[in-house]
């Protein structure tokens, strides 16, 4: 029996009983629904959070020391042992473009001649190409040794009247002093430059590290006394920050590889403190981007876990289904085979019918699915990225349920003896 | 003999084993000649629904020989068979036995169906036969819009659809009233008279006596032929055609 006739044949005991059917097929949709649905929105969620990481800063290494065995994201166990030395050091070597510290100085407020807004986060110290000049929407990069900043959309905004190119700022750092700052830029985001920022929307002020972490790490240490010394040798820095020629991955390891071996040797300040008990490691965004992804991959993988749980549910009653079907149309099994059907012709019919509701449950289901993951990307605010792959793959699994579903129950109609058939009531 | 013999049983045995084994059928010998009508009386568990099963190759004998439309079931595998059950039989049940959600004419093509013969053809042999069993204007119902006789009248389509060697009915006027009977047991008699052949199982007297000859089974042999020309014999019969003129029951059923 060519399998047109098997199709014609089973979708007209499908439509015999609707109301059944519908149910059956019910498990089906809601388990791909929600599969499809979750898998959705995790895209979205992840494209909304690490989607726009900009390409200029691709070939940025971010490193800071820690135990070699710690686990975590950016930062993560990191002791302040870069000098100011060790950086101009590391941006002297022949693989590297420039190299300047990373630090997140504590403040309180932020004012804008008598306005004065509370801001505890956000006072970024690093070096003038941080901030990319294509980053820039207005003004120009912020200079090493002045008292300068560019601020993110968000920052500037933040008071009444909003902060412009060439307004001056007063900060209030975390033990009280003040210090002012010469706005000369304005970014054209406000979410992070940078790993080490997080890439969340906050506002953020960009200073340079000199003067203000080196002011605010000398005053904290030293207490006022040791402020003739040479500032730039004593202070520490937490994070490092290495821009390698090119985003090319070879050059992004030479830069690597050789400010590493800098680091390490006896030559850097740094080594003092690290003794055997810290390395230092760099990452690029993306590898740091690897572990948040990670993090989402696994709560997408828990969630379409649960949703794979319903579909298997769904599987088990379109099995009880077809088998209940094959019970009641025992009698009909055996006209078939009383006027000359094979066994597999019984076969492929039962079997074309519970493939038949895979398919028409996980079709539906896809359709739901998808305007679930819509509304929901919709209701969160996130960018809508539809996974065409795993649309697909439902389909697939869809069918692959019918088929294994249905295979026990038509196996049994197969075999069904004609003789005890006929006399079936 | 091939030719001439649609259904031929030799020394055929059924034996089930339930417990002690039971002797459904001992010893069968006989002839269905082609074009031949031939009625098969009894008692209950005299015989009758293993016998039919045999010719109507769902079964396979325990000993013996049961050979349908020349060829030997015993030896055939499943497949087969089903094969030539589909092309060599055609059934008429007791209670119709269509099925429910295919109309007439998709009932009466449906042997076709699992033949693997073309859409278009298969409907246009329906359609004739059901023309010519007198349900030309019913073609698109289904069973439950049919009467009991109408019912019956496309299963004996059928029956009939892949041209078999023998009908095998099974008690086929049991649930109908008496006019009906009589209009299907009329249309048998047409189809015989243009050639078919006929083999009834029947508890009724005035049913079996439209054949040409009654074999009449008591626990599971042969106890005689009746030749309704009016004589009785034992044992395998001639090949003789008898007029099919009835003759009051003298049969003790």
């Amino acid at each position: 029996m060519n399998p047109l006739e098997s199709l014609r044949l089973s979708w007209r005991s499908i439509r015999g009983h609707k109301l059944r059917s519908a149910l059956t097929t019910l498990g089906i949709v809601i388990g791909i629904a929600a599969v499809i649905a979750f898998v959705t929105l995790g895209a979205s969620l992840q494209a909304g959070i690490i989607g726009d990481i900009s390409p200029d800063d691709q070939r940025n290494v971010y490193g800071w020391a820690a135990e070699p065995d710690t686990e975590g994201g950016p930062l993560a166990g990191a002791q302040p042992v870069f000098t100011q030395d060790d950086l101009e050091a590391v941006e002297e070597l022949e693989d590297v473009d420039a190299a300047y510290g990373y630090a997140n100085i504590q403040m309180q407020t932020v004012s804008n001649g008598n306005e004065t807004v509370a801001q505890g986060n956000g006072l970024i110290a690093s070096g003038p190409s941080y901030i990319r000049e294509e980053r820039l929407a207005e003004g120009r990069q912020f200079r090493m040794g002045e008292r300068e900043a560019v601020l993110n959309p968000a920052a500037a905004n933040q008071f009444e009247e909003n902060v412009t190119v060439g307004d001056e700022l007063t900060v209030t750092i975390f033990g009280g002093q003040q210090t002012t700052l010469e706005v000369v830029g304005i970014t054209d985001t406000s979410e992070g430059q940078s790993p080490f920022e997080g890439f969340e929307s906050s506002p953020r002020i960009y200073v340079p590290t000199d003067p203000y972490y080196t002011e605010q790490a000398a005053a904290l240490s030293g207490g006022g006394d040791d402020t003739e010394t040479d500032t730039g040798s004593d202070v520490r820095f937490l994070a490092i920050i290495v821009e390698a020629p090119s985003a090319d991955d070879d050059d992004i390891d030479a830069a690597r590889e050789s400010a590493t071996a800098y680091l390490e040797s006896d030559r850097s300040d740094a080594s003092e403190l690290m003794g055997d008990d810290l390395a230092v490691r760099f990452r690029t965004s993306t590898e740091l981007l690897q572990q948040l992804q990670d993090v989402l991959d696994l709560l997408r993988n828990f969630i379409v876990g649960i949703a794979a749980i319903s579909l298997l549910v769904g599987s088990i009653g379109i099995a009880n289904i077809m088998l209940v079907s094959v019970t009641e149309r025992t009698r009909e099994i055996g006209i078939m085979k009383a006027i000359g059907a094979q066994n597999r012709d019984v076969l492929g019919l039962f079997l074309t019918e519970s493939v038949i509701l895979g398919v028409i449950g996980s079709v539906l289901g896809t359709g739901l699915g998808l305007l679930g993951g819509y509304l929901g990307a919709q209701y969160i605010d996130l960018p809508l990225v539809y996974p065409l792959e795993y649309v697909a793959l439902a389909v697939v699994v869809g069918m692959l349920v019918g088929i294994v579903a249905g295979l026990y129950p038509a196996w049994r109609a197969a075999r069904t003896d004609p003789i005890d058939a006929l006399r079936y009531e | 003999m091939a030719r001439e013999t649609a259904v031929a049983l030799d020394g055929v045995r059924k034996t089930y084993r339930i417990g002690e084994p039971v002797h459904a059928l001992d010893g069968v010998t006989l002839e269905v000649p082609r074009g031949s009508y031939t009625a098969i009386m009894g008692p209950s568990g005299s015989g009758k629904s293993t016998l039919m099963n045999l010719v109507g190759c769902l079964d396979t004998p325990t000993a013996g020989t049961v050979a349908v439309g020349g060829r030997t079931i015993g030896t055939l595998g499943d497949r087969e068979r089903t094969r030539l059950r589909g092309t060599e039989v055609g059934f008429v049940f007791q209670t119709f036995n269509l099925m429910p959600r295919l109309n007439a004419l998709e009932n009466v093509a449906l042997p076709q169906l699992f033949r693997g013969i073309d859409r278009a053809e298969r409907r246009e042999r329906a359609r004739d036969l059901l023309e010519r069993v007198g349900l030309g204007d019913r073609t698109d119902h289904l069973p439950n819009e049919l009467s009991g006789g109408q019912r019956q009248r496309v299963a004996l389509a059928r029956a009939l659809v892949n041209d078999p060697a023998i009908v095998l009915a099974d008690e086929p006027s049991g649930n109908l009233d008496t006019d009906t009977e009589a209009d299907i047991l009329d249309l048998f008699d047409e189809f015989h008279a243009a050639g078919t052949t006929m083999l009834v199982v029947t508890h009724e007297r005035h049913v079996a006596e439209r054949a040409d000859r009654i074999v009449h089974l008591l626990d599971g042999t042969i106890e005689r032929i009746e030749e309704l020309d009016g004589s009785a014999s034992d044992g395998v019969t001639t090949d003789s055609i008898a007029g099919r003129e009835s003759e009051p029951g003298a049969d003790s059923e």
